[in-house]
């Protein structure tokens, strides 16, 4: 098949980029992750075990799984009301969902750490939120600098990473689909639960990859809204590389990291029949 | 007159500024094959999901049984649906498919696989119980979704174009198949298309839609034989329709020569529409037509030939088992009872017809 | 009411999506440095937006590197997908597997790997910055392409040879139209995620090029420019701009047009985009590199010298300077540490100098070609000795001191003069403590009666134990943010830098700054030369140059941190001369250490310190 042969060759740049520039920078890491003056040990791996790592790295997966899990809580019901509205009499108005989707994604055009700031603006002590509660002689709500500052942050950053793709997932479900459950008798919990929700698992897969994955590993939020007082596993691997000048370490945990990302993605591929990743759009 | 299963009194609908019903009134009885037909955007489909509840009317009521269910969401109606793309659960083997109505009445286990066998049987799929939807074909799929309908016993099968992607050849023979269990069944099968020879070949009554209105209501051979307007006579099969006059009760003058015909009542030198059917046309030799004609053209169609023949000023379409040549010289003879006499229509928005079912 | 609490429902997750975007909107017409400090409504900030050049550069490189790392990303990400679907099962698996790595490592991480590796065979540049953008945008194309190419599947394009067509006029007439909205959101998500990327940029650029994310990330110490409010407003309103109008156009033409094939207006979404883009790429490739013959390449600290004083030098000596900024010393170490960049000056401070001369990575300054350095303040140069005997290596930029930022109305003078009040309860979550580990673990030996450069890890743990016990009364371990939280009034007292405590008693009268009686640390931003350093000549000429008066005075006044230039100081009017806080007395600057370097075992001492108060 000399088509197909061509097209295989389609992808020889692609592969030589990855080998190069992915697969290299990944073995440098394994480098200076079994490294330590340049002697082989295994010490940085097993350096988890230490107190602040593990308890970094287990706060950090209680975060990234509560995060992930409210973003699914917040973007299916978002998905579903967003799909009957773009779901104009029954056909896709591909220029409202368009629009839908770059309403997601623009925020996204300006700076995180503008953002970040925005936000602590929003939720310091005499902050923009508390000045709105007194108003309303509210009691003040005191999240910044605490974990749930860490976890509003870390949500409105990835909320659309999950929103885009169930909610794509989501459209492209025949309203014939979801008729004919109502037709067979169902009622609108049941066709939720047994239609709308396994068709869009898809959706619902990438998206968890999509949030979770860089949840685990962040850290920048961590300094920004939660006051440097936590320290997530994704803090400490920074600090290693920009701070502790000791780069064998970072490389070992950010290792350790990596494995766990990648049982997460196994976790999800598991669940992907189509078994090429997660489709963000 | 038996009772009414079914009833629309004074349906109207409308997307915006666009009337897709106005006022419609129909109903029908038990063990029926109804069909909506007419061309796209005519109102049939729209008709449809009000009676299955998909849509609710602007106005009007939908009676079951006497019962007014207008407002009764779909899941609680005693009828079913079977979709245009069938609108299977992908994600759902076939078995758990056609169990889904039945699990969500919560019925035993022992029912529910009868029920399947007995489905997957009827629609000849024996055995597919475990297969994915996504690895049937298209009129597997189609036979499964009906078979997913059926095992709820609705009192109605709604079928939305059912046919419509499949082709020619599994088209005719599940027209067959959807007549076979229609029979068995013993319910109303309500059947929308747009194709009037599944019409014709299906439905006991057929009730042809245009613009939101009904055009006709009638047996396959009323709708034939005696349409009703312009409308339905284009539409269902072909047809030479000629704008002509009533010169008087029993003779009407097409394109300047008298035709005699059976129709009275409408009046003297009154314009009307003049349908004669292709195959009720017969070619003579020139002398013994009524009119005379050149042959223009010859197709051959199989069990008759297609030909079109110029006389009067206009190409009349001709059904035919007698061959001529292109520039033959023939006579047109119409026996006066093939000729259909309608009323020119005032105007697009005519009313509504209401003939009993 | 069901209708309208699920358009509430949405309005509320779009207003969650965009309230801080209001924030900065709002920011953006606010007449003050200071973000927290409400001065006023004013334009001004739009009107000095096109003249300020640095940021238009910025601009232009960052739309640059996205459009280009997106564009490349996409066609190598295109091709690749439609190689793949010609491969067998398991191997396509593999390659998306790996595809996904970049998206799993740590920014920072990537962004180090990267620049070791880039380092070895090219010039870290435009072009280092677009290879790593390029390989962290390649996922996000492929994971929309690869879906889309397997739904269409196979059949079309076959169709298409069969009726004739060659394999590129089929991909390019007939694939490339049905999966172009999978193309185009992976060009968009690529374009988006090199937009905001700070830590890959950082690390594979060199000197003389800066992003908006660079440029935001060194303007943090001084608060970031409000500029750059109305720059990322002007940007977020013109795109959205954009949309509203192609959306309406969109729907009007979906009226018109019902069945025909609707054009994808997401295309055309993506279309006018580019040409809202492209005259600014194009003025940044058509804009010429200027041809020095003689240049010299200086990282220092961000906001430490004034961009007129750089245009001056140039102007008088001919000499280009390639100028690229750190926020920390460690980040400057570890890209000093990639061997990337020849660098001719480097601005760390006291204890990295230290470090870097036992290195062995600095040479001395010849002095007889700096006759400006008599202007430098005698005790000044004495405390230096302490890291750099005989003051050989370094030359003394900027110093102060760090000490407590309190606001008057919550605490008294008295109470501040001793660390005590950080560990006293009654202060409790109206302290910020220093991020800065050194510093936080340095005020807690002070306090315990320890020298700040401690490496004893008795008294360390001593210190760090001290720290455990008082991180329920800390707010927050803050660095650039302590003075805005102080100026907002969120907190009473602060550890601080001298400099900034300056700037942030001008927005809050109520603030004050004090270094406590048990000593603080006293540090020093100095220029040294690395011993590699191309343009010795040339460097010289600018340290020279740096210490002239009225050019040092020029930069005093730019940056209001101390300065050591004695003959600036004596210039000064009374008010600024005897501000103990921009200059502390003498009686201050003896109670005070530097930081000296603690060797690699001290260094990973405090690392563990800090990481177990943290993980507290």
């Amino acid at each position: 098949m000399r088509n197909s042969l061509f097209k295989k060759l389609l992808s020889g740049p692609y592969i030589f980029w990855i080998v190069g520039f992915t697969v290299l920078p990944l073995l440098v890491i394994a480098y200076y992750a079994f490294t330590q003056n340049g002697q082989f040990t295994l010490a940085n791996i097993t350096a988890i075990t230490q107190y602040a790592h593990w308890k970094a790295l287990a706060i950090s997966l209680v975060l990234a799984l509560l995060c992930t899990f409210v973003c699914l809580l917040i973007s299916f019901p978002l998905a579903l009301v967003l799909r009957n509205l773009s779901l104009a009499k029954g056909h896709l108005a591909r220029g409202r969902n368009n629009m839908i989707v770059m309403l997601f994604i623009l925020p996204m055009w300006i700076n995180f750490l503008l953002r970040s700031y925005a936000w602590q603006m929003i939720l310091s002590r005499n902050g923009l939120l508390n000045g709105f509660l007194s108003l309303l002689h509210l009691p003040k709500l005191h999240i910044y600098n605490t974990p749930w500052a860490i976890l509003l942050g870390m949500i409105y950053d990835f909320l659309p990473f999950m929103i885009l793709p169930v909610y794509n997932a989501m459209i492209k479900i025949d309203q014939d689909v979801i008729n004919a459950a109502y037709d067979l008798g169902a009622t609108k919990q049941t066709t939720l639960r047994k239609i709308i929700f396994p068709l869009s698992l898809p959706g619902i897969i990438s998206g968890i990859t999509m949030v979770f994955v860089p949840s685990i590993s962040e850290f920048a939020i961590a300094n920004l809204l939660g006051g440097g007082k936590i320290l997530l596993i994704g803090n400490i691997i920074e600090q290693e590389f920009s701070e502790g000048n000791n780069w064998n370490l970072g490389s070992g945990l950010s290792l350790i990291l990596m494995i766990f990302i990648i049982i997460s993605m196994l976790f999800t591929a598991k669940y992907d029949k189509n078994g090429e990743g997660g489709t963000l759009l | 007159m038996a009772n009414k299963l079914i009833e629309l009194c004074g349906i109207s609908k409308s997307y915006g500024s666009n009337q897709i019903l106005d006022d419609m009134n129909l109903y029908f009885n038990e063990n029926r094959f109804l069909t909506l037909l007419g061309p796209s955007g005519c109102g049939k489909t729209t008709t449809l999901r009000i009676m299955a509840g998909f849509e609710t009317p602007d106005t009007g009521k939908v009676l079951f049984d006497g019962v007014d269910i207008t407002n009764m969401p779909p899941n609680k109606r005693p009828l079913n649906t079977v979709f245009q793309k069938y609108a299977l659960f992908t994600h759902m083997n076939i078995a758990e498919n056609i169990a889904f109505g039945l699990k969500i009445k919560n019925k035993s286990k022992a029912y529910i696989d009868d029920k399947i066998k007995y489905a997957l049987k009827l629609v000849n799929l024996d055995g597919y119980e475990k297969r994915m939807p996504d690895s049937l074909s298209g009129g597997q799929q189609q036979r499964i979704a009906i078979a997913r309908a059926i095992v709820n016993e609705p009192k109605v099968l709604l079928l939305d174009e059912p046919l419509g992607a499949l082709d020619l050849k599994l088209r005719q023979s599940m027209q067959y198949e959807l007549i076979r269990l229609k029979n068995e069944l013993g319910i109303t099968f309500v059947y929308v298309t747009h194709d009037q020879e599944e019409a014709l070949t299906m439905s006991d009554t057929i009730v042809v839609m245009n613009q939101g209105y009904i055009q006709q209501i009638g047996t396959p051979e009323d709708i034939y034989n005696e349409p009703e307007n312009a409308f339905v006579a284009d539409f269902i099969g072909e047809s030479n329709i000629i704008s002509s006059t009533m010169v008087e009760d029993k003779l009407v003058n097409i394109l300047g020569t008298n035709f005699k015909c059976v129709d009275v009542g409408f009046g003297q030198n009154r314009p009307v529409d003049v349908v004669i059917r292709p195959e009720d046309i017969e070619l003579l030799s020139p002398e013994k037509g009524i009119i005379t004609g050149r042959v223009t053209s010859v197709l051959f169609k199989g069990v008759h030939y297609e030909m079109e023949v110029m006389a009067n000023g206009r190409e009349w379409l001709v059904h035919s088992t007698v061959m001529k040549n292109v520039s033959d010289e023939v006579g047109l003879y119409v026996d006066p009872f093939n000729i259909q006499i309608m009323n020119k229509p005032e105007s697009e928005d005519e009313e509504a017809v209401k003939i009993d079912a | 009411m069901k209708r309208f609490i699920k358009q509430f429902y949405v309005g509320l997750i779009f207003f969650f999506l965009y309230v801080p975007i209001a924030v900065l909107f709002v920011l953006s017409f606010n007449d003050s440095l200071s973000r927290v400090h409400w001065g006023g409504f004013t334009l001004k900030w739009y009107t000095e937006l096109v003249e300020n050049a640095p940021l238009m550069d910025a601009l232009v490189n960052t739309l640059l590197l996205a459009v280009a790392s997106a564009g490349i990303a996409t066609i190598l990400g295109l091709a690749a997908c439609i190689g793949m679907t010609a491969m067998k099962h398991s191997s396509r698996q593999v390659l998306t597997m790996i595809a996904q790595i970049p998206m799993l490592n740590a920014d920072v991480v990537t962004g180090i790997a990267l620049m070791l590796l880039l380092a070895r065979f090219m010039n870290l540049s435009f072009g280092s910055v677009l290879i790593a953008h390029i390989t962290f945008n390649l996922p996000y194309v492929i994971l929309n392409i690869l879906p889309k190419l397997k739904q269409i599947g196979t059949s079309t394009y076959e169709a298409a040879l069969d009726l004739g067509a060659s394999p590129a006029y089929a991909f390019f007439k007939i694939v490339l139209p049905e999966i172009f909205p999978g193309v185009l959101t992976g060009f968009l998500l690529a374009f988006t995620m090199s937009l905001d990327d700070f830590s890959v940029t950082y690390f594979t650029k060199g000197p003389g090029f800066e992003t908006l994310s660079t440029t935001i990330y060194g303007e943090l110490r001084k608060g970031i420019k409000p500029q750059m409010y109305a720059l990322s407003t002007l940007m977020f309103l013109v795109v959205l701009l954009i949309l509203f109008i192609i959306n309406r156009q969109s729907v009007k033409e979906e009226r018109k047009i019902k069945q025909q094939k609707k054009k994808h207006s997401l295309s055309r979404t993506a279309l006018c985009l580019m040409l809202f883009l492209l005259p600014v790429t194009l003025s940044g490739c058509g804009k010429q590199k200027e041809n020095y013959q003689n240049e010299i390449t200086v990282f220092n600290y961000s906001e430490y010298i004034d961009p007129e004083v750089l245009e001056i030098f140039e102007e008088e000596t001919g000499i280009h300077v390639n100028y690229e900024e750190f926020a920390t010393n460690e980040a400057m170490y570890a890209k000093l540490s990639s061997d990337a960049v020849s660098y001719d000056l480097l601005g760390p401070s006291d204890y990295m100098i230290e470090k870097l001369m036992k290195e062995g990575r600095l040479q001395k300054i010849d002095k007889s070609k700096i006759p400006n350095l008599k202007n430098l303040k005698k005790n000044c140069l004495e405390s230096c000795e302490s890291f750099d005997p005989g003051n050989e290596y370094a030359v003394p930029e900027f110093w102060g001191t760090l000490g407590l930022l309190y606001n008057t109305k919550m605490i008294s003078e008295t109470e501040v003069s001793s660390w005590d009040c950080l560990f006293d309860e009654k202060n409790k979550g109206n302290i910020i403590m220093s991020n800065d580990m050194r510093n936080s673990i340095g005020i807690a030996l002070k306090k315990l009666g320890y020298s700040i450069n401690s490496s004893n890890p008795k008294e360390i743990k001593e210190a760090t134990d001290l720290l455990i016990r008082q991180k329920p009364l800390v707010q927050a371990y803050l660095t650039d943010e302590t003075r805005d939280e102080l100026v907002a009034e969120n907190a009473a007292i602060g550890v601080i830098y001298s400099g900034e405590a300056y700037l942030a008693m001008e927005y809050n009268e109520d603030l004050a700054y004090s270094v406590p009686e048990e000593g603080s640390n006293v540090w020093f931003d100095c220029f040294v030369m690395p011993k590699d350093a191309p343009n010795k000549e040339g460097a010289l000429k600018f340290l020279n140059f740096m210490l002239r008066e009225d050019i040092a005075s020029m930069n005093f006044e730019y940056v209001y941190y101390t300065t050591p230039n004695q003959a600036v100081i004596d210039s000064q009017p009374d008010d600024i001369k005897y501000d103990d806080c921009i200059f502390p007395t003498d009686e201050m600057v003896s109670r005070g250490e530097p930081f000296t370097y603690l060797g690699a075992k001290g260094e990973k001492l405090y690392s563990e310190s800090w990481k177990r108060l943290k993980s507290r």
